[in-house]
């Protein structure tokens, strides 16, 4: 694989001759298609010497909640939409830019720890069913006083929430696995989360 | 619907991917009490060297990574003139620059052109072959005097900063 532009046809499309050989700076490799898995990840060497780590299988990464500007690492579920491949989002292929949906929970935790509201629990409870432990801690007077300054922003967008009763949140991957072995990403908000919620619709 | 939200419309429909500028966050969270500090989405820049920014860039709906004002493109290099030839590709143009060559055996000049390749951004509307057009090549310095050119595409290494409208024969009367 090289990624020279001499085999191009030139910009008046004339065809260029081949004068030299491939040359090792030119060169492309094989691409990584890392999967989801128990992690795998291989390391390259490349140009001065340097690291690339291929991941060949991913299952956690580092995600961002924008608007709350909090990361949690999460565990990836699946792949949900890919706007170039849908042979990417049938193999389940981690590649950045990829929509994913990832496991909701460590940022329910960090939530009702943050605002003690509950978040993604279904409206109607069972009789004498416990609320969760960190909803009815006791808390110190100093922290309950920061707790009720917050009360105000505590309001989760109604797509959000609906994601957090089921318990995955979509996710856009916004690393390049190959590259550098992780799968970041961000938790999607807004209009782009209306977005790709609609192409997700309109595949089925 | 204005035209432009004609276009963002369709792109929101055509496109696979979201369009959005990257690096600008678009969902901080709404609340009653904090005052909005109403910062332009999407983002634009002044793009320097007395060059005005349209008013379609500042107000429009596009989203160009290569746009002057909206993109992650920096103005630097020579800047050219030149007529446009063709607006048939998807946000580049054909611009042609015409030239006189000196030819010493007949003390005469004969005249030459060459074409170039420029992206056009969609801050400019209802660019036809006939306008003239500045352009600014993209550059890259680097630590001798040779500066580099930074690509926009395989061909394109030129980008749109001014348009003037070609005049019309008698546009000029009163009506």
């Amino acid at each position: 694989i090289s990624r020279d532009s001499r085999h191009k046809r030139s910009h008046t499309g004339a065809k260029r001759a081949q004068y030299r050989k491939k040359r090792k700076f030119e060169l492309g490799r094989q691409s990584g298609n890392t999967k989801l898995g128990p992690k795998r990840i291989h390391e390259v060497r490349v140009r001065g010497g340097n690291l690339k780590f291929r991941a060949i299988r991913l299952d956690q990464g580092n995600f961002s909640w924008g608007s709350e500007a909090i990361t949690r690492k999460s565990r990836i579920i699946a792949v949900v939409y890919n706007a170039s491949n849908n042979e990417l989002v049938r193999t389940n292929t981690l590649v950045k830019g990829a929509v994913i949906q990832i496991d909701a929970t460590p940022f329910r935790q960090w939530f009702e720890a943050h605002y003690v509201q509950p978040l993604g629990r279904k409206k109607v409870k069972k009789e004498g069913t416990a609320e969760s432990e960190e909803l009815s801690k006791k808390r110190s007077n100093h922290l309950q006083r920061k707790i009720d300054a917050r009360k105000e922003a505590a309001k989760v967008d109604p797509l959000l929430d609906d994601q957090f009763t089921t318990g995955r949140l979509f996710a856009i991957l916004s690393s390049r696995p190959g590259q550098s072995g992780r799968a970041d990403g961000y938790i999607l908000e807004g209009k782009e989360l209306e977005f790709y919620l609609k192409k997700i619709k309109s595949k089925k | 619907m204005s035209e432009q939200v004609r276009i963002f419309v369709r792109e929101f429909e055509i496109e696979r991917a979201f369009q959005k500028q990257v690096g600008i966050f678009q969902n901080p969270k709404v609340i009653k009490k904090t005052k909005s500090r109403k910062k332009r989405i999407p983002w634009y820049k002044d793009v320097g060297l007395g060059f005005k920014t349209p008013k379609e860039a500042i107000e429009g709906h596009y989203v160009d990574k290569k746009c002057p004002w909206r993109g992650m493109v920096s103005i630097r290099g020579r800047i050219l003139n030149g007529v446009v030839v063709s607006t048939k590709m998807k946000r580049t143009i054909i611009v042609r620059r015409e030239y006189l060559h000196y030819v010493t055996k007949y003390n005469r000049y004969e005249k030459r052109h060459k074409n170039l390749a420029a992206h056009l951004s969609p801050a400019f509307i209802g660019v036809q072959p006939g306008d003239t057009v500045t352009a600014h090549i993209s550059l890259t310095f680097v630590s001798f005097v040779r500066s580099m050119i930074s690509p926009l595409s395989k061909t394109v290494r030129f980008n749109v900063l001014k348009v003037q409208k070609k005049v019309q024969k008698g546009s000029k009367q009163f009506e």
